[in-house]
């Protein structure tokens, strides 16, 4: 009885060993000129740099920031510097939300409170001796919990931005391309979701017209008191700042916050602050978030792979993420790191834009960015 | 090869029931499953599609997945082989390192009070704490490498001490006052009479052991997962909403843990035979 046991359990381990021993085969090789990445939460890069486990990584603000000013790392390259102007934090609405009574007023009145308080921002930073300044950075400092130092630093190459335009959409589609050479999503993926190309798809996604319509969008009594609009964020995400400006009551002047003053009331969503952009899609899915910040790609790649019913309604910021090597690391370019690790947002490591713009700039070098083995 | 062949119909013909009824279940659950993921797709013989239709595939679509994982559809470019080649060399660090340091400290917890009053509220302490809650520390502290296998050592620890501390608190105090009668010294009676009594709870806390290890290696490969790795297969392919790929990847611990504790099994049956406790 053992016997056969052992015959069977042997056979079933040479089966795994081929299957191994074929699969390192068929694996890419990355042998030289290749630069390795590793999965990390943002929040642990810091250390993950300072402990020397990784020797370099690539983030949002204010995790560029906060190892800057703490002395723990230097930013190689600033993602500005990629891409210009690269889209990244998004607003995005459920369609099934859309379709609720005053679903599409709701919406367009949300980008109206979402524009002023964007404008609001970007006034207060102009003018860092004024007294809105202090407010936003005191707003940003709760935020994130990270001190002053650290997101006025990140201030800096950051900037909040509502409109979309071309180069958003081209920007996109350059992403769902990555996205399809990457196997994380497929072309049959596009067609069963209705779009006949990844063109018609960034078009269609990345809906203009509730930005076009808040322009005509007076202040008014709240329109939706008996049920609020459950918003989503991510948690202490920098990027999606201008949902706390719009939420705060001390902005306006009158009492009420941004939202209440274009007439919506909202309420967190359940399960906010989300960790990522992923679980707050999947909170789209659940029908417990109606309008959201964050990330565009984990918003492409749910719609496109789960078929979540959702619309990107403008933008929340451009730029923002950096890549931080460690202080006197001598690694002074990006051939530097070659053969040396570098930390990216995720699991899926893939799938932030600070790893598709990395390894576009790294493939602009001439060096592979493939996963640490 | 004939041989092995006969002995394949002997094993069919002497457990056929067994089988029948382990096939009929697996029929059963695929069977519902398959009902269920029509449902939520709204194919036929339903109607009205539900939202979470792309969240449950069907079998098969799991099944094409799993087998296009090894030769076609690499995730992070690497193919099911690496990913179970990573998580294996993970489960047998965390092993070996588990059972060379829980075997002692049972033996000790369960046959000296002292060492059992000093290490106990250390254990009690830190044996509910889920091991997701250490990943963030195990990967600064202890690195990419370790850390993964420090999680995968906690999820074994724990049930191996237990189990072996039950066992040698357990030992029949007569074989004890005999082997004392006979002229055995300390040292010969925990040799020859508490260790041996002790190796089928030593190997019921390792089976029990292998399957917790196996739910920790998804939690243990959730971050810095150098060469990825099984539990970073399923992590990357549920945030890619890749759900088909996503369950061939849970099929994998399946299958993994199946053969890990069946080895498991196997040993202790063995060991039981040859220490005449069968």
């Amino acid at each position: 009885m053992d016997r056969k046991i052992i015959i069977a359990i042997v056979i079933a381990a040479i089966v795994i060993v081929g299957i191994v021993a074929a699969a390192v085969l068929l694996n890419r090789d990355g042998k030289g000129g290749s630069v390795r990445y590793l999965a990390f939460a943002p929040k642990d890069m810091k250390a993950a740099l300072a402990t020397n486990q990784v020797d370099a990584y690539i983030a949002w603000e204010p995790y560029v920031s906060d190892s800057v000013v703490g002395h723990v790392g230097e930013v190689l390259i600033w993602t500005e510097d990629i891409m210009p102007n690269h889209p990244c934090c998004v607003v995005v609405v459920r369609n099934a939300f859309l379709s609720q009574p005053n679903g599409v007023e709701l919406a367009q009145r949300f980008v109206k409170a979402h524009i002023e308080a964007t404008d609001w921002m970007n006034a207060a930073l102009a003018d860092k001796t004024g007294a809105n300044y202090t407010k936003l950075v005191d707003m940003a400092v709760g935020f994130t919990s990270r001190n002053a130092t650290v997101v006025e630093a990140a201030f800096e190459h950051l900037q909040f931005r509502y409109e979309m335009g071309s180069s958003f959409d081209s920007a996109l589609e350059k992403f769902t391309n990555m996205y399809i050479d990457l196997n994380m999503t497929t072309s049959s993926k596009l067609t069963d979701r209705g779009y006949a190309s990844v063109d018609n798809f960034v078009e269609m996604y990345a809906n203009e017209t509730y930005l076009e319509a808040a322009d005509s969008i007076a202040p008014s009594a709240i329109i939706n008191s008996e049920s609020p609009v459950h918003l989503g964020y991510l948690n202490g995400d920098l990027h999606q700042l201008a949902q706390v400006v719009a939420k705060n009551t001390e902005v306006t002047g009158t009492g009420k916050s941004l939202f209440e003053t274009y007439g919506v009331k909202v309420a967190d969503a359940v399960g906010v602050p989300f960790a990522n952009g992923g679980a707050e899609m999947d909170g789209f899915a659940a029908s417990t978030v109606d309008i959201g910040y964050l990330g565009a790609p984990p918003s492409i790649i749910k719609h496109l792979n789960a078929g979540t019913g959702t619309t990107i309604i403008a933008q929340a910021n451009v730029e923002g993420s950096g890549l931080v090597v460690g202080v006197d690391s001598g690694i002074h370019d990006l051939h530097d790191l070659m053969n040396k690790t570098v930390a990216v947002p995720g699991p899926p490591a893939e799938q932030s834009i600070q790893f598709l713009l990395l390894k576009i700039e790294l493939e602009r070098n001439g060096l592979d960015f493939v996963v640490k083995t | 090869m004939n041989s092995i062949a006969a002995s394949l119909l002997r094993l069919i013909q002497e457990n056929w029931r067994k089988l029948l009824l382990g096939v009929a279940s697996m029929v059963v659950f695929l069977f519902l499953w398959s009902l269920y993921a029509a449902w939520l797709k709204a194919d036929w013989p339903f109607h009205g599609a539900s939202g979470a239709a792309e969240y449950v595939p069907y079998p098969w679509e799991v099944l094409n997945a799993f087998y296009l994982s090894f030769w076609s559809h690499p995730v992070s470019g690497l193919y099911m082989g690496s990913h179970v080649y990573a998580s294996l060399k993970r489960m047998v660090a965390g092993f070996v390192l588990a059972f060379v340091i829980a075997v002692p400290a049972g033996l000790l917890m369960g046959r000296m009070w002292k060492a059992e009053a000093v290490a106990k509220p250390v254990v009690e302490l830190f044996r509910p704490i889920p091991p997701l809650a250490w990943i963030p520390i195990f990967l600064v502290v202890f690195g990419v490498v370790i850390g993964p296998i420090g999680i995968v050592f906690l999820g074994i620890f724990f049930p191996v001490l237990l189990n072996v501390q039950f066992g040698a608190r357990s030992v029949d105090s007569s074989l004890i006052d005999a082997a004392r009668t006979l002229g055995a010294r300390r040292l010969d009676i925990f040799a020859k009479v508490v260790l041996p009594f002790t190796v089928p709870y030593l190997m019921t806390g390792i089976t029990v052991g292998l399957g917790i290890g196996w739910m920790c290696i998804v939690a243990a490969e959730m971050l810095g997962a150098v060469g990825g790795g099984v539990g970073y297969f399923i992590f990357t392919t549920a945030g890619n909403s890749q759900y088909p790929e996503m369950f061939a990847g849970m099929l994998m611990i399946g299958i993994l843990s199946i053969l890990t504790t069946g080895i498991a099994g196997l040993i202790e049956r063995r060991l039981s035979k040859w220490m005449g406790m069968r």
